[in-house]
């Protein structure tokens, strides 16, 4: 089995992730997008490591993870912040920062 | 592509990955979103195992399906509140500029996908991996080899990302309450004069009845104590 089904399923869950960071207005939903982009990445990775025999994919795709977990804590951890101070994560309230 | 159990497994896979991923993206109640996140997680763990990758299919279900997800799990219960609005386009700019990105992945996923799917890497074969491919020692083995300083600089990122996550999520009121106790601290030491010394428990030692406290403390204030005698 050829490995370009893999690099079109990447893309489409790439693009339901893009969907999602641009569409929804929840920052949790928003940011699960994000590790659905994430990994539509890693299945990039490994896919082309496959075809090409080679295990450095292999370990970008365990860097991606890493680099994901500790998005996903301070990520959170500033959604908990904000939900504290402005009782809210919806991203069209969280104007702060304009202007 | 002639139908064999591979193809089968793939498309079941992908089938459940996309659905999954569908959902999340569309579901109002963020735990069911979360619920098919992890959905989602498993299937592209299966998707990796397809690929050889043993260790990171290992790795896709400790990490993302457990750690990362039980953390997603926590501040939903958290911050769980009705969603207004699902969706908003608010302002030309967001729009276009999501039209945009959009569009740009939709057509580079076309190119490959129908125009370079016969380039020689795209069109490899699955069937045959090199001898002990994906597993923990050859994986290891170029992590630990050829990937030493980005290795270690992804482990100083974990750390910053511990002791980032641990102040920001330190509340106000945890704030207030170390406050208040330096506070009281200083106004014991204040009243009791330098003749007594605090320990870090809260704990009281008065100089002369112990000896090592006051050999410990002579040259600060040893002489005030003395002349209170």
């Amino acid at each position: 089995m050829p490995i370009y089904p893999y690099i079109a399923l990447s893309f489409v869950l790439f693009l339901i992730g893009t969907v999602g960071v641009l569409a929804r207005r929840n920052a949790i939903i928003v940011l699960m997008s994000i590790e659905l982009q994430l990994n539509a990445g890693n299945l990039a990775f490994l896919a082309f490591a496959r075809a090409l025999g080679d295990v450095k994919g292999h370990v970008f795709a365990f860097f991606v993870i890493a680099l994901a977990a500790a998005e996903a804590a301070v990520g959170l951890a500033i959604l908990v912040g904000i939900f504290r101070t402005r009782q809210t994560v919806n991203l069209d309230e969280l104007t702060l920062m304009k202007r | 592509m002639t139908i064999n159990a591979e193809v089968v497994l793939f498309a079941v896979l992908a089938l459940g990955a996309v659905v999954g991923a569908l959902l999340t993206i569309s579901r109002p109640n963020p735990v069911t979103a979360v619920m098919s996140l992890v959905g989602t997680f498993f299937a592209l763990a299966g998707l990796y195992a397809t690929l050889d990758a043993h260790f990171l299919t290992v790795l896709q279900i400790l990490v993302y399906a457990g750690a990362i997800m039980v953390l997603f799990i926590f501040v939903v219960m958290i911050l769980n509140r009705e969603e207004v609005s699902l969706v908003s386009w608010k302002g030309f700019f967001i729009r276009a500029l999501g039209a945009i990105a959009v569009g740009y992945v939709v057509v580079m996923s076309v190119q490959v996908v129908l125009y370079s799917r016969d380039t020689a890497v795209l069109h490899a074969s699955t069937s045959n991996p090199p001898a002990g491919y994906g597993t923990v020692a050859t994986v290891g083995a170029s992590l630990f080899r050829d990937f030493v300083f980005p290795f270690e600089a992804i482990s100083l990122l974990l750390m910053v990302a511990i002791v980032g996550g641990l102040i920001l999520s330190r509340s106000h009121h945890q704030t207030e309450m170390a406050e208040e106790r330096a506070r009281h601290v200083d106004e014991i030491r204040h009243k009791a004069g330098p003749a007594v010394k605090l320990l870090p428990g809260g704990g009281r030692v008065v100089e002369g009845e112990d000896g090592d406290a006051e050999d410990a403390s002579e040259d600060e204030h040893g002489h005030t104590a003395h002349a209170g005698h």
